[in-house]
């Protein structure tokens, strides 16, 4: 296992700009009923579900910093909404250390789902108010369906950028 | 070390770290972090030029073979608005050509006395709590932060972030904007002849203009203008066989009254797919803003924008409880989902607005 700051310098930082510019330029044009799917979202909760929650959160923080970086809202914002997102669908490996493919995508959706609503609320706690509508009820689903959909290719390659490998049952030496 | 920590640890740390960094950014003194911004804008940028070169192609040709019968019908009625605007535009030339000179005359200020540069929209937001674009131009171009963007329409938004060569501009929908703003209302005669019954009418001769508009304060009205028509009338009978007669006659009539009202307020975002919430400066005065009438900067020296951008027109006005004036509800002229080459307005805000 890599240690973190390596695995980010080296792995994450390259996979987050080439993800980050199909963010700005892929997904911010076309949008499902007006709503952007958040493919940076979908790689900060897949790390968490592949690497763990420690990791997972660390990952998400340096993703949602650059994604703060590059879209210019206040820096730190959404580092915290993906840090809890990493964090929060890293408890699948709380559960087994080796999940099914799909028991990951539904940890995956709920950490995507935790992030995007984290960011309203920290908005709101920031004092930028008028994002806690209505309309995060279609645009929660909408982020999170795109990340379930994404779990089976991000998770193996959000655990390859946190620098963990993949935990497997071994037996027990009598 | 840091995969080494506890997750009750890694939560705080986190939680810290954010509300420190949201803190610093927000509190303005930020020259450090607009110089990582720019940074990574330059280190993004040959990542941003080659997702867009590859996915563009791709996502026109499959946008063009799945919508090409909308595609016509569209150029189709585009083609046949353009002829029927062209009637039109004639018109609007004469009424601005003579806006020009009244503005000129009263020396008042006014969006055409500013220059304005035109930039193109480059990217809108990835994210769905942010509602900007980018544009094209930046401070080489002298775009400074808080000068309002137009399109053909009207108000789009204003700069936000001011980069070398991009600037970032919020749109007027997004909940964190406001600028000031005016509802130029028509009143009807009847209202008009309550509030004004004591002063007598005034007398105007025949072939007077009619635009002798007279904009008033919200709780000012303007005496309704009635004219004495002298008309002589030199009625040719030209038909053959027919004696030619002439004849001289004196009529009186009453023009058609036209009375604006002026009302001030703040007009401002809810987000995106909901219409502009317009406030008035006064919430306890009646008013007569209506379903149908336009709203536009209003200027000022603590104003946004200067005066008459068009921003939009009212959609509803709905009663408010608690308060004699309404929730005016109104839909931005400008088309924000589909905004390409836009104006940004050379005027420097005062500070106090941005």
């Amino acid at each position: 296992m890599r240690s973190l700051p390596f695995a980010l310098f080296t792995r994450l930082i390259p996979v987050a700009l080439v993800v980050l510019a199909i963010q700005r330029t892929v997904c911010a044009t076309y949008r499902v009923d007006g709503v952007a799917v958040q493919v940076v979202l979908a790689l900060a909760a897949g790390a968490g579900a592949g690497a763990g929650s420690e990791r997972g959160a660390f990952a998400g923080f340096a993703l949602g910093m650059m994604y703060d970086l590059a879209v210019g809202t206040p820096l730190g914002l959404t580092a915290l909404a993906y840090g809890l997102a990493g964090l929060t669908s890293g408890y699948v490996l709380s559960i087994t250390p080796d999940p099914q493919w799909w028991l990951a995508a539904i940890f995956v959706a709920i950490g995507s789902a935790v992030g995007e609503a984290a960011i309203p609320v920290v908005k709101f706690l920031t004092g930028q108010e008028g994002w806690l509508t209505d309309r995060l009820i279609l645009e929660i689903p909408v982020v999170t369906a795109a990340a379930t959909l994404l779990s089976p290719l991000f998770v193996p390659l959000g655990r390859w950028c946190a620098g963990a490998r993949r935990r497997t049952w071994r037996a027990i030496p009598e | 070390m840091l995969s080494s920590l506890s997750r009750r640890r890694v939560v705080v740390l986190l939680i810290l770290t954010s509300l420190l960094l949201i803190t610093l950014d927000r509190r303005g003194n930020n020259a450090f972090i607009d110089k990582a911004r720019q940074a990574f804008a330059v280190v993004m940028r040959p990542f941003d030029v080659a997702a867009d070169a590859v996915s563009k192609p791709i996502a026109n040709a499959w946008y063009g073979i799945t919508h090409y019968d909308d595609l016509k019908a569209e150029n189709e009625a585009l083609h046949d608005q353009v002829e029927n605007q062209k009637g039109a535009e004639v018109e609007a030339q004469t009424a601005i050509t003579k806006y020009y000179e009244l503005l000129k005359l009263y020396r008042l200020t006014s969006v055409h006395n500013y220059k304005s540069v035109i930039a193109q929209v480059v990217g809108e937001a990835p994210s769905n709590f942010q509602n900007t674009v980018e544009i094209t131009v930046g401070t080489r171009d002298g775009i400074a932060v808080g000068m309002p963007v137009t399109d053909g329409a009207g108000l789009i938004g204003k700069v936000t972030k001011v980069y070398p060569d991009r600037s970032v501009v919020m749109l007027i929908i997004d909940p964190q904007f406001t600028v000031q703003a005016q509802v130029l209302s028509r009143v009807d005669s009847e209202d008009a002849s309550s509030t004004t019954a004591s002063t007598p009418p005034n007398t105007a001769i025949s072939g007077r203009p009619l635009d002798s508009t007279t904009s008033t304060s919200t709780t000012t009205t303007t005496a309704p203008v009635s004219s004495t028509t002298t008309t002589t009338a030199a009625a040719a009978g030209a038909t053959t066989g027919q004696t030619t007669t002439s004849s001289s006659s004196t009529t009186t009539s009453t023009l058609p009254d036209v009375i604006v009202r002026r009302e001030t307020g703040d007009i401002g975002g809810q987000g995106a797919d909901r219409p502009l919430l317009f406030s008035l400066i006064d919430d306890t005065a009646l008013t007569n803003v209506k379903v149908g009438d336009t709203v536009e900067t209003a200027g000022g020296t603590k104003s946004l924008a200067p005066q008459a951008i068009p921003i939009g027109t009212i959609t509803a006005v709905n009663p408010r409880l608690g308060s004699r004036s309404p929730d005016v509800e109104v839909e931005p002229n400008a088309s924000l989902t589909q905004l390409n080459f836009v104006a940004v307005v050379l005027f420097v805000p005062n500070q106090a607005a941005i």
